[in-house]
């Protein structure tokens, strides 16, 4: 085909070809309204807001490139967002210092409301079965490795909103960007053309069709542009469903440090997180099984309270024992009644009344000196704020490439739409950050070497620098899911000795730091950390699954996975 | 061989001064074109024949780029300083791409503001490199477009050809287009001739050595199949010292010499001294290898290094600037 146009053309001069082509691609789409563009970025969400603001905070890109950013839903109500101060949405993510550190360069931090945010100083995460406990401190981060210069605090927790609010008024400056909202994208074609060279073709539910040189997919899980592409992704539903609701509690006593510490607890059933926004109100993260994730976010007002408080506090066999009631009690209990299953759990417990431990009476309302070990654990809930109390199911999923080919080229996915990941690490906003970053800085190093932005070759420094970066980390996070799903007795053994003697161990805790973006960065490089932690972890899971099958042989293996993890954390 | 060929060439470059309304002879290979001419749809297939070219061309593009800017700074030319991050480097200038294939280096050259134009000797080649440009409206340019935008415009001739004309650039590229001519030679003082007083000359070829017989031959042609047998031919590659010496004898013809003009004077050789290792100076010439690296699956510009040659066993990039008289 390609040949016979070349025969066809060669009859005409050069620049006779050029009017011709043109008149023909006009011609095919005359009944609508074809504009010419740059890069389409479809969806408004974090990650197409931010590209949208990285690539105009650019001259180069304002100069050269036409950039086009279509949302379906009604922007403006995000960018007039506005809560009380001490009410909270549900959906919040910790913004690591290097994505903070990217918000700041492109413009984007000075408009987030930084009194909505909290700075975490500490994180501990423990074990649910054998209460083995990891502490994360701020200052374990050594000094001179960060190049953010108040590095003080591990992450910023933040609500989403407060996020996008900011890249919706940061982006309100800016002359070079067409931002199309209430338009959604009816359908993605191919542009027609006799050389196989086509451009995608986006047809708005406005009657307007886009031709663009780059189509962006930041269109979520269930992306179009990714269908369009032709790229299939990888992945599965985890048997677990997240609750995630804004807390009130108790404020910590002068005697205690802060609202500024992030629990976390592995239970078999998933991770319990508890995430602070304020020194009286914080964010829930819970993930569990389904049937008990749709009977306690109906349940009455009070329970849920009450199980946060006991799921974070009671031995796993109590919180199994709780669960077990819920299931069977079917349509829920009433506060009531769960405040006594628990109080009889804390008695057969033998968890003293005034102890940190108990929740079913509340002692600490009343003041004075906390008991000794009131930093294990999180503050009290009282009560949970009206409307806020919401579920989703949790799923793994990696495209099997960043870059579309052939019939789907002048593609290229970020954020979700590339992949979604178990929210047990808190990754899944900062990894769509790091995506953006990665792109915009292949798009501007394109530009300045003359290259089509929408080529294949111009976009493989994204994927390349992004693609393996991601896989680790999720990789890593699917495995510490799997691996903390476990009761059995040799798992349980394996990860508690792993993570008590990670405790001990200071730098390779630095290390695991960094794999959260502790350390702001702004090169290319920045994987080595969680490199440490995937390894760390590959060798926890074999362990893991060594221990099922051998049980025996199993601390010769965790020796030398210890020693594996020490060597790569000395390396560094 | 080729230094044989060289210094034929000389004598021909003499004979052709002396001779100078003489037809140039041809330098285009027919067996070479037609070679090229089979290849020609597959020019925008990134994938596919010429993967490695289009991996390539982002480098090319870069050395153009950094060597035109070292240049005015050292002039200090204040126009030229926003070479540095702007996206038209290149405007204002008129910029010649010999042999341009498919245009991969012709369109990176527009995008970045010069008047472009490609010239090669394959009818479909320009057929091709003509309709992938269509469909790129930074490229078709349209009234009304940004003036800073360049323009870009393919013909079906020679360098030969093209000295006809009187229009002369201020850079002239051709890039791996000598290792497939017949008398390089003169199909270098075409390229030469075609270049204005104190432009630029910049070429990428293949070494003629062990090592580039074995990848670019041996590896890509037979053994991994990324390129089409008969691409190359080993004899026909060109070491950077004959390129060095070439252009150290070369003088620019002379204008017309009007009548009682002195026209024995004779013009500067574009190389006037070498180092000790027989390196160019900076501001006259630069050899830079180009390594392919696989597992990175690019192509990498070797720094100006301490080894005689900068690592240009095998491609390698090469620049020469026309005195300015």
């Amino acid at each position: 085909m390609a040949s016979l146009s070349v025969r066809r053309a060669l009859k005409r001069s050069g620049s006779q070809i050029l009017t011709r082509q043109r008149r023909t691609s006009s011609r095919a789409y005359s009944s609508e309204n074809v504009e010419d563009t740059d890069v389409v970025i479809v969806g408004g969400g974090p990650a197409g807001l931010a590209l949208a603001s990285a690539l105009t905070s650019h001259k180069i890109v304002c100069d050269s490139l036409k950039v086009t950013l279509v949302e379906a839903g009604d922007l403006s109500k995000v960018q007039d967002w506005s809560l009380e101060p001490n009410v909270f949405s549900n959906r919040v993510s910790s913004i690591t210092n290097s994505s903070r550190a990217f918000l700041e360069g492109i413009g984007v931090w000075d408009y987030v409301d930084e009194a909505r945010t909290t700075p975490i100083q500490q994180m501990q995460v423990w074990d649910g079965v054998s209460d083995a406990r990891i502490t994360f401190d701020a200052s374990d981060i050594p000094l001179g490795s960060s190049n953010v210069p108040e590095c003080s605090h591990m992450a910023q927790m933040t609500e989403n909103l407060n996020l996008q609010r900011a890249l919706l008024r940061r982006l309100s400056t800016i002359q070079g960007l067409k931002l199309l909202q209430r338009v959604k994208v009816d359908l993605i074609q191919r542009e027609n053309r006799e050389s196989g060279t086509g451009w995608p073709l986006v047809h708005l539910s406005d009657g307007s069709v886009l031709r663009t040189r780059l189509l962006v997919g930041a269109d979520g899980f269930n992306s179009p542009v990714r269908s369009y592409a032709g790229i299939s992704s990888y992945g599965w539903s985890y048997d677990t469903q997240a609750i995630v609701a804004t807390l009130n509690h108790f404020e910590r006593s002068p005697f205690q440090a802060p609202n500024n510490t992030a629990y976390q607890r592995f239970l078999p059933t998933g991770p319990i997180a508890f995430l602070p926004l304020s020194p009286t109100v914080s964010s829930l993260v819970w993930s569990t099984k389904p049937p008990l994730a749709a009977i306690l976010s109906k349940s009455e007002p009070g329970v849920l309270e009450c199980m946060i408080n006991a799921v974070f506090r009671l031995p796993e066999i109590s919180v199994r024992y709780l669960h077990q009631r819920i299931l069977d009690s079917g349509s829920g209990m009433s506060k009531e009644q769960i405040q006594e299953e628990i109080a009889w759990r804390e008695r057969s417990d033998s968890i003293p009344s005034h102890s940190a431990y108990a929740s079913a009476s509340k002692s600490a309302s009343e003041g004075g000196i906390p008991p000794s070990d009131a930093e294990a654990i999180p503050s009290l809930v009282t009560s949970i704020q009206a409307g806020t109390v919401a579920s989703f199911p949790l799923r793994f999923n990696h495209a099997d490439s960043y870059i579309g080919e052939g019939a789907g080229s002048r593609t290229v996915l970020i954020g979700d739409a590339a992949h979604t990941v178990h929210p047990l690490a808190g990754q899944g906003l900062n990894l769509g950050l790091g995506d953006v970053e990665a792109l915009t800085r292949c798009i501007i190093r394109a530009l300045g070497q003359g290259a089509d932005i929408g080529s294949y070759t111009a976009l493989i420094p994204y994927a390349r620098e992004r693609y393996f970066e991601n896989h680790k980390v999720m990789a890593a996070v699917d495995k510490l899911h799997k691996l903390y799903s476990s009761t059995a007795a040799p798992v349980v053994w394996a990860r508690s000795v792993g993570v008590e003697v990670l405790n001990e161990l200071d730098s390779v805790k630095a290390a695991l730091m960094m794999n959260a973006g502790a350390y702001g960065h702004t090169g290319g490089n920045n994987g080595s950390g969680w490199n440490v932690l995937a390894r760390g972890v590959e060798v926890l899971a074999g362990t893991a699954s060594a221990g099922k099958m051998l049980g025996a042989g199993l601390s010769g293996v965790i020796g030398q996975g210890l020693q594996t993890l020490l060597k790569s954390g000395g390396q560094r | 061989m080729f230094s044989t060929a060289l210094r034929q060439s000389t004598r021909l470059q003499r004979s052709l001064q002396s001779r100078r309304n003489l037809q140039t002879a041809s330098t285009v290979n027919a067996a070479e074109i037609a070679h090229f001419s089979r290849l020609s749809s597959l020019w925008w297939d990134e994938h596919g024949e010429f993967a490695f070219l289009h991996r390539m061309n982002p480098v090319r593009m870069q050395f153009v780029r950094d060597k035109l800017l070292e240049i005015a700074r050292d002039e200090g030319d204040e126009n030229t300083a926003r070479l540095g991050a702007g996206r038209d480097a290149l405007s204002g200038l008129d910029v010649l791409d010999v042999g341009c294939g498919g245009g991969l280096l012709s369109e990176s050259l527009a995008r970045l503001g010069a008047r472009t134009l490609g010239i090669d000797a394959s009818e479909s080649n320009i057929g091709i490199a003509s309709l992938h440009a269509s469909a790129d409206p930074q490229l078709s340019s349209q009234p009304g477009s940004p003036s800073s935008s360049g323009s870009l415009q393919y013909r079906n001739t020679s360098a030969e050809e093209l000295l006809k004309d009187k229009k002369r650039y201020d850079v002239v590229c051709s890039m791996e287009v000598i290792e497939h001519v017949d008398n390089p030679p003169a199909f270098l003082s075409a390229c030469a001739e075609l270049v204005k007083p104190g432009g630029h000359l910049f070429l990428s070829t293949i070494a003629r050595t062990p090592l580039s017989y074995l990848l670019t031959i041996v590896a890509a042609e037979y053994v991994l199949r990324k390129v089409a047998v008969g691409t190359h031919t080993y004899s026909k590659f060109v070491n950077p010292s004959e390129l060095v010496s070439f252009f150290r004898e070369y003088h620019s013809p002379s204008p017309l010499p009007s009548p009682g003009a002195d026209s024995t004077r004779p013009s500067r050789p574009w190389i006037t001294r070498t180092y000790d290792n027989g390196l160019p100076t900076r501001t006259e010439a630069e050899i830079r290898g180009l390594i392919y690296v696989p597992w990175k699956g690019d192509w990498v510009l070797m720094p100006r290094s301490s080894t005689a040659w900068g690592a240009a066993e095998c491609n390698y990039m090469f620049w020469v600037r026309k005195p300015a008289e």
